[in-house]
This record gives structure tokens, C-alpha cells and sequence, in this order.
């Protein structure tokens, strides 16, 4: 079989707050038999200046991440937010230049969620993997939306012996983060992830998780000042059998 | 340039396709309700008797058990034998006696009766035109709004509702009775008009149909 | 006017009124919420509901890049049939319409039935500085005339309302109120105070759910059947309607009008449709001698070209704002538009402009739950980031954002720099936290106010890769 070469695009996010996802993403592409690079190009994928409506800045960091990301077979994204910046939104930042908008869809139809990638892709699952826990998964908007997926990172969680998953009410409703908005206003983003957290709780899981980054810190935030101990993970930490290391907001 | 010249001058259309082909297309096979076209009446009862329709039907063989139809209705609504009855020759055969009938809706009319052109089992719905023999103020101003029906007038979906040809002044689909959410969503009857729907099927014919 | 800084603070200042009133929060989850679950219930029972969306998508469309020839073909059917059909380019060109039609009327009082787009136009205000009665009779617009307030919900005009305040309202206001304090007992009230001014009213006045092209019909659709006691007692109809409100034929309009109420209400069908064509036919019993339809522009033609056609496909459904996370947790009045929630973050910018309302664009998580319910597939998350863009462009943005993502782009197009930056950045963050959190970070005020940030791990995940892998 030969090895599958995939680029992981890590995100600023994980970069700088939770790099255990990343390597977390590398263990499971490798477990699946993918040779996994990480270009060195790579900064942030440019959701911010997007979504501000500062579309100059996206193009140059659209630019830039796709120079850094075109020579791979694939591109690998543990978050869906990102992994739609760069599937849905690149070709539109470029849907009027000839030259870019070709490289653009190039990149954009090889990029995938890490949880997409492992479990369409690659058809692989967990072996081994152990977690005596309860845990309840939020469906990040963006990955649910922007990229379909719901049933993968379900799928990957079933293998896993120990660990019971129980449904969140309002599983797909969004949890008041949505990137600059949680600082732009930030009362309402608080009245959003309020309800969230309550939801979370009302389950009786120990574990929260999802597939964004983003939308975790949030939420797990918002649970820590409530004083909550369910303890929240990517769920790619716990599929790759990381799942025994510190949660979002525990010392190492 | 005039307001009406003014706007069209920006909605200019250069594009030479045929607009009335490309709107006939758009139809296609239209997704719509399942509805059993071998069991319509049982289809169509089915819908009136949803909450949100929630109305109550009767069975007459020909028009002459019309009048004992709606006494027994208005006997065990505890309502007064007064009806509003349309100027439709279709009715004049009925033996009315022991009603008081009157064609002029009052603003508190109790019990008002219509005869509906069709019913349509996907949504339990009542079709009517306007006409010199059918006014449509009463339908809306009475609390009870009777509903003559024929079985054979019937059909399955929306899509035969519409009137071929010239419309009359209205055309109008009544999928229940007056309802209101208003007030903090609750669902309240009789918000303005009919509080009471009650659908008189009739099996058989109208009168000189066949003649017609 | 004042400039966009004040106006955001209004805005916040709205929204956060909003979010202290525990009352509306109930009253606005209590009918969101229920036809939320009504729409879901609904929706799985229609036989391919995304494929309908889909057909309903393309009528409008098709509409929309044929709305000239459409308009002159209603024109043409509805005057032939004996109406008058007027065309307006703004606002205030159709309130003149009106008050012209009504003075010629010599009304003195009017019946409307519940129209957005009247709202839109500002018509209540225009018959009340002419001295022309209005009475409204929707019975959610009868609470918020009461009220002197404007609709919060365009299905659930008075959503932001609970029992109590109604009833309070009615005991104020109606000559006979109930006496019982039911839900039941005060629509029974609004019912004996309205029905004798509704047929009473010298001109009836309503909106459009669809122009029918092939025929020159306008049809309404209501639950009270309000409409109805309002159009056809009065000897003049009036009908003010928006010019996308146009469908081919008859056959289409029974298309959108499978989606219209599901979306809307989660029922099969309002319990009231009615197409009208033209004045009373001679010998009828009923109807209006005169029907007029104002064909309203007001921003739309410009919606076509400047690239928001697809928000002409809206057929007024309120599905998009029962879904928003935000409109659950502000109502419609924080909007502070004629249009609230998703689709009134895309129209407001239109109608009042964006200078006065870049808020809304921006008050939005960009999750896409909006474009997942809306029954013709408007991408409003995608015209909603169109909106920041001409903001952004226009400098309407805060300058302090401008300067804030400027320089964070400048380092992340350079990533040795922005290395160096983040890993200096993580270790900053780690000297604030304590026991995993931090619980109050510079510059994040907006985060921390609510809610703890995780301290990040010692090194990048680029630091840590490099070293572990040698690259």
C-alpha cells in the first residue's frame, strides 16, 4: 500500500492554544497509513479578516495558505471552521481572478475535516482505544454545515471501549462563539452559551465534545465559570487515544 | 420618466429565451403530500379532522336531507334554526320550513352555509368563488360556517383548485376556521370568524345536473 | 443622523435591554420555540422537502431575472379584470398613493390587514399625519397599535408580549373587555372591539403573499381570516405589495404556498388563502367597487443589480428568525428595523442604511442554521458577510478592529514572524492563568466577562513539532 502524503493544516488555534489536537490528528492520519507533513507556510487560514468583511487581508493569507498547501495529495484540518474557510470560502474569494480561482478549487476540493478524512477517506477506525467515560458531542456549525459532518466523528467514537455517548438537546444549535462575534457582542454570545452549557450539563455526561476548537474553548469556558467539571476534548484527542491527557483548561 | 417607467427601464430583460417554457418547466413533478387517489374521500375526512382544520362532517344521500342535516347540527350546537343561505339555485329545491332563512349576513350571524365548487384531501381544504350566487362575506362573519359538498367535487391535491379561464372577484381556499396564535402562541378559535367548521358531504348530485 | 458609532451603541444598548427582560425571553421562546418544533414535525413529513426548496428557489429566480416581463403581464391581467395598478418607487411615493386613493375615498377610517411591507413603507405613520382612522385587525397588529409599539416578528407581530401585559392592554383600551382572564376571553374581546370598526371601514387596505402574473390576482393569507373582513366590506381595496412578490401562474403559487405556511407555522396550509382579482363582478353580492395595487420598488430593483437578488426569493415566512441563536435571545425590537433577524439583518442595511445598521450583519455567529431552514434557499450567511465587506470597504467598521486584525494579518502573511509572535504570545497568556484558566485577560475583556479563557500549552504546536520531529 502506498502511504498516502497529507498535509495537515494545524490552525492558529490549536497552534497557539491546544497543540495536543494537532499531534492528536498526526497519530490518527498516521494510524490510518498516511504520511503526514506539516508545511511550514502555514499560519492562519484568514477566517477573521473573512468574516469581518476585510476581504483583502483574506486573499493574502487565502494566498499564502494555498501555496503552502497545493503540492500535497491532501489537506487534513481538525476543525470545521477552517476546513470550510478553505473548501467553501477560497473559491469565492477568488471567483473573479482566472489565475488564482484554478489553484483555489484545487486546494479546496483535497481539503478535508480530520474526522471526514479518517473515516471517508481513509475508512479506518480506532483499535484499542479505551475511555470509561460519558461524553456528549456539540455539532460545531460550520463542519456541520459548511462541510456535512454529523455521522464521522460518531462513527470514530463507537469503537472506543468504555465510553458511552448520550444526546445533547440542541446538539446542532450553534453555541454563541461564531469567531469575532463571542468579542463583538459579547452579551449575547454569553445569553447563547449559557443555554449551551445548561444543555451540557442537563445531560449528565462527563465529557463534552466536538470538532472545533473554537466553539470548545467557549463552551468549556463558559462550564469552568459555572463552576461545571465536565471536562471538555476535540474529539480527535480521545479517537487517536489521547483521550487520558489533561482536558481544555487542565495543567498538563 | 414616471415611477412605472422607471422602474421596468431597470428591469429590462435582453435574455431571448421563452419565458413561459422556462416557467412550465419549473414545475415539473411537483413534490407534494401523498395522498391515496383510490381512497380520497377517506383521505380528505382525514384532514378535516386534524387540530389544525378541526372540523366535523355529516353524510346526506341527496340534496333534499340538506335541511335535516343542518337542523341536527344546529339542534346539538344548541343554535337557533336561522341560516344565512346563499341565492343558489342548487339549494332552492330544499324544504326549508321551520328555518329562518335570510341571504344578508348580520354582524353577529350564528350559522352561515356554502357550497363548496371542491375539497382537496392533501390539506382538508374547501374551495369557493364568489358570485351572484355566492357571497363570500358571511363565510367569514359567521360563527358557524356550514359546508355543502359533493364526493364527487373531491380531488386530491392543490393543484385542482384553481379555477380554469376568467377568475371571479375571488377565489378562496378555507382550511379550518378563524385561529390565532397572538397571543404568547396559544392557539385560540373563533379569532375573528367561524369558531365552528361543519362539512355536509353529499353523495349524491346536485339537482338538474345531468340537465345542465 | 448620527454617525455608525452611536447607532452600535444603540444597538448594543437594544440588545442588551433585551437580554436583561426575563419576560421576553420567555415570551419570544415560548412561539419561537413551538414553531420551531411545529416546522421540524412538518418538514419530515413532506415527501422531499429539500428538493421542493430547491423548485421554489428556481421560480423565484426565474422571476427575479424576469420580473419586467412579470410586472407587465400582472399590470396588463389585473387591469383588465378592473383593477388599478399604481407603481411606486420608494416609500414615500406609495404612502402618497394611498393617502391619495383614501382622500379620494373620502375615507375616514381604514381596515388594514397585516402587511410588512405597510410597516416597511411606514404606512401607519403616513395615515395618521393625513387624519385618516386605521384599524388594525390582525389581532397580534390590534395589540401593537394598543400598544403604540412597532411588530416585533413579522408572523407574530406582538411575540414580544405575555398574557398579562395583553391583558392589561385590553382592560385599558376596549370598550367591553373580558372579564375572565383566559387567552380565549381577551381574543373574544379583541373579537367584539374589532368586528364592527372592520365593518365600518370606508377603504380596506392590505399587503400581498403573491402576485399572480397569468391572471392579475393578489393573494392573501391569513389564520384569523382577518383579512378577508377587512378587504371585502369596504368600498375600496388597496393592496401595497413589494414587485418580487410575483409568481408565474397559479400552479407556482401552489407550490410556494406548500412551503410558506410549513416554514412559517408548521400547518399544511394557513387557514385561509384567498386570490382576488379585481373589483366585484356585476351582480355580486360583495367586494370592494374598487381595487388598487401599489407596486412597490423601495431598494429592490437596486437589490437586483448590487448582488442580492436571491434575498428577493424571501416570501416572509419568519422561519430564519425562530432558528437564529440571536433573535432568540434579543426579539425583533433590538433589530430596530422593519425587518428583524436574519433576513432583516440583509434588508435593513437596504432600507435604512448601512451606515445606521452595520450591527446587524455583525451580529450573527455565521452558523448557517438560517440558510438550512429558509424554504427558498436564501445563502444569508453568505449576503450577510457581503454586507461586512462593503462595511469594511466603506470604513464603517470600528477603527480600533480595523487596526486590531491590520496588524495581526501583516504578521500572519509572515510566518517566521508570526512564529516568534505566537510563541511569545502563548507565554504572555500562560503568565495571566492560574490552575489551567485565566480568568481575566487583557484586551479579551469582551471573553473573560463571561466566561474563563484555557491557558494555552507551554509551547506552539509548530515549536513543539519542530523540535520532536527535528524539523
Amino acid at each position: 500500500m502506498t502511504q498516502r502524503k497529507v498535509a495537515l493544516f494545524v490552525t492558529c488555534l490549536v497552534d497557539m492554544m491546544r497543540p495536543r489536537i494537532g499531534f492528536a490528528a498526526i497519530r490518527a492520519l498516521e494510524a490510518a497509513g498516511c504520511d503526514v507533513v506539516v508545511p511550514e507556510g502555514q499560519t492562519c487560514c484568514g477566517q477573521p479578516a473573512l468574516n469581518s468583511g476585510d476581504t483583502n487581508h483574506a486573499i493574502a493569507l487565502a494566498r499564502q495558505t494555498i501555496v503552502a498547501l497545493e503540492p500535497y495529495e491532501a489537506v487534513v484540518v481538525p476543525s470545521g471552521s477552517c476546513g470550510g474557510t478553505i473548501r467553501c470560502h477560497y473559491p469565492e474569494l477568488f471567483e473573479h481572478d482566472p489565475i488564482w480561482l484554478p489553484r483555489a478549487q484545487a486546494v479546496a476540493a483535497k481539503t478535508w475535516e480530520i474526522m471526514a478524512y479518517l473515516d471517508e477517506q481513509c475508512g479506518w477506525k480506532p483499535e484499542g482505544v479505551q475511555v470509561d467515560a460519558k461524553a456528549t458531542y456539540h455539532d460545531s456549525c460550520s463542519g456541520l454545515r459548511e462541510l456535512g459532518v454529523k455521522a464521522q466523528p460518531r462513527r470514530l467514537l463507537k469503537p472506543i471501549a468504555g465510553l458511552e455517548l448520550t444526546p445533547l438537546a440542541g446538539e446542532e444549535t450553534c453555541c454563541g462563539f461564531g469567531g469575532t462575534f463571542c468579542v463583538k457582542y459579547p452579551a449575547i454570545s454569553n445569553a447563547i452559551v449559557g443555554e449551551k452549557a445548561d444543555a451540557i450539563e442537563a445531560t449528565g455526561a462527563d465529557l463534552l465534545l466536538a470538532g472545533d476548537l473554537g466553539c470548545l474553548m467557549n463552551m468549556a469556558g463558559k462550564l469552568n465559570r459555572q463552576g461545571s467539571k465536565v471536562r471538555a476534548f476535540h474529539a480527535i484527542e480521545l479517537i487517536a487515544g489521547m483521550g487520558d491527557g489533561p482536558a481544555i483548561g487542565e495543567e498538563a | 420618466m414616471n415611477a412605472r417607467e422607471a422602474i421596468l427601464s431597470r428591469l429590462k430583460d435582453d435574455s431571448d429565451i421563452d419565458i413561459a417554457t422556462e416557467a412550465a418547466a419549473l414545475l415539473g413533478t411537483p413534490e407534494r403530500p401523498a395522498v391515496d387517489i383510490a381512497q380520497v374521500e377517506a383521505e380528505f375526512l382525514a384532514r378535516l379532522a386534524l387540530p389544525s382544520v378541526s372540523a366535523s362532517h355529516d353524510d346526506i344521500e341527496t340534496i333534499e336531507e340538506l335541511p335535516a342535516a343542518v337542523a341536527r347540527y344546529l339542534d346539538a350546537q344548541g343554535e337557533a334554526r336561522a341560516l344565512c343561505l346563499p341565492p343558489d339555485p342548487r339549494l332552492s329545491g330544499c324544504d326549508w320550513s321551520g328555518f329562518a332563512l335570510h341571504q344578508d349576513a348580520a354582524p353577529d350571524e350564528a350559522a352561515a352555509l356554502a357550497i363548496a365548487r371542491k375539497g382537496i384531501a392533501e390539506t382538508g381544504s374547501l374551495i369557493f368563488e364568489t358570485s351572484p350566487q355566492a357571497p363570500m362575506l358571511p363565510n367569514f362573519l359567521t360563527l358557524h360556517h356550514l359546508v355543502l359538498l359533493r364526493v364527487a367535487d373531491i380531488a386530491p391535491w392543490l393543484e385542482e383548485a384553481p379555477l380554469a379561464g376568467p377568475q371571479p372577484r375571488a377565489h378562496y381556499w378555507i382550511t379550518g376556521v378563524s385561529g390565532t396564535t397572538d397571543i404568547e402562541g396559544t392557539y385560540v378559535r373563533g379569532a375573528h370568524g367561524p369558531r365552528f367548521l361543519h362539512v355536509i358531504l353529499l353523495r349524491g348530485d346536485f339537482p338538474h345536473m345531468s340537465e345542465q | 443622523m448620527s454617525g455608525a458609532p452611536a447607532e452600535a451603541t444603540r444597538f448594543k444598548a437594544r440588545a442588551d435591554a433585551a437580554l436583561a427582560d426575563r419576560i421576553l425571553k420567555v415570551a419570544v421562546e415560548r412561539t419561537a420555540g413551538t414553531a420551531e418544533a411545529k416546522r421540524a414535525v412538518a418538514v419530515d413529513a413532506f415527501p422531499d422537502f429539500q428538493a421542493a426548496r430547491t423548485r421554489a428557489a428556481a421560480i423565484k429566480d426565474h422571476v427575479v431575472a424576469h420580473l419586467g416581463h412579470y410586472l407587465e403581464q400582472f399590470e396588463a391581467n389585473a387591469t383588465a379584470a378592473g383593477a388599478k395598478v399604481h407603481w411606486a418607487r420608494t416609500a414615500d411615493e406609495a404612502c402618497d398613493i394611498v393617502i391619495a386613493l383614501c382622500k379620494a375615498a373620502k375615507a375616514k377610517s381604514v381596515a388594514r390587514s397585516k402587511s410588512m411591507l405597510g410597516e416597511e413603507i411606514g404606512l401607519p405613520h403616513a395615515l395618521a399625519e393625513a387624519g385618516i382612522g386605521r384599524v388594525e385587525t390582525d389581532l397580534a397588529e390590534h395589540i401593537i397599535q394598543l400598544a403604540d409599539e412597532r411588530p416585533s416578528h413579522i408572523i407574530w407581530p406582538a411575540m414580544h408580549k405575555t398574557r398579562e401585559q395583553v391583558s392589561a392592554l385590553f382592560k385599558a383600551k376596549h370598550r367591553l373587555p373580558h372579564e375572565e382572564e383566559t387567552i380565549a376571553a381577551m381574543a373574544e374581546s379583541a373579537r367584539r372591539e374589532l368586528r364592527t370598526q372592520m365593518l365600518g371601514a370606508d377603504v380596506g387596505i392590505s399587503g400581498a403573499n403573491f402576485l399572480i402574473a397569468d391572471s392579475g390576482a393578489i393573494c392573501t393569507v391569513t389564520n384569523e381570516g382577518n383579512a378577508e373582513l377587512s378587504l371585502v366590506p369596504p368600498r375600496v381595496h388597496i393592496v401595497t405589495a413589494g414587485i418580487e412578490k410575483i409568481v408565474p401562474s397559479m400552479p407556482h403559487a401552489v407550490h410556494m404556498l406548500r412551503l410558506l405556511a410549513r416554514s412559517a407555522t408548521g400547518a399544511a396550509l394557513t387557514q385561509y388563502t384567498t386570490f382576488y382579482t379585481g373589483p366585484k363582478r356585476p351582480g355580486d353580492r360583495d367586494g370592494p367597487e374598487e381595487m388598487h395595487i401599489v407596486l412597490v420598488d423601495n431598494g429592490r430593483t437596486r437589490m437586483r443589480e448590487d448582488g442580492l437578488a436571491e434575498m428577493l426569493r424571501c416570501i416572509r415566512c419568519g422561519a430564519c428568525m425562530n432558528h437564529c441563536v440571536v433573535f432568540r435571545q434579543i426579539g425583533g425590537h433590538a433589530y430596530g428595523g422593519t425587518y428583524p433577524g436574519p433576513m432583516g439583518a440583509v434588508l435593513t442595511p437596504v432600507l435604512d442604511g448601512l451606515k445606521q445598521s452595520r450591527d446587524l450583519p455583525n451580529a450573527c455567529t455565521m452558523n448557517g442554521k438560517c440558510q438550512e431552514v429558509c424554504p427558498v434557499r436564501i445563502p444569508l450567511p453568505t449576503l450577510l458577510r457581503g454586507w461586512r465587506e462593503k462595511s469594511w470597504r466603506e470604513g464603517l467598521e470600528p477603527q480600533s478592529l480595523r487596526a486590531g486584525l491590520g496588524l495581526w494579518a501583516w504578521v500572519a502573511t509572515r510566518p517566521r514572524l508570526y512564529r516568534m509572535g505566537t510563541g511569545m504570545a502563548v507565554r504572555a497568556m500562560r503568565l495571566l492563568g492560574s490552575k489551567g484558566w485565566i480568568r481575566t485577560l487583557p484586551l479579551a475583556g469582551g471573553w473573560t466577562t463571561y466566561r474563563d479563557m484555557p491557558k494555552p500549552a507551554a509551547q506552539t504546536f509548530m515549536d513543539q513539532y519542530r523540535k520532536e520531529r527535528g524539523r
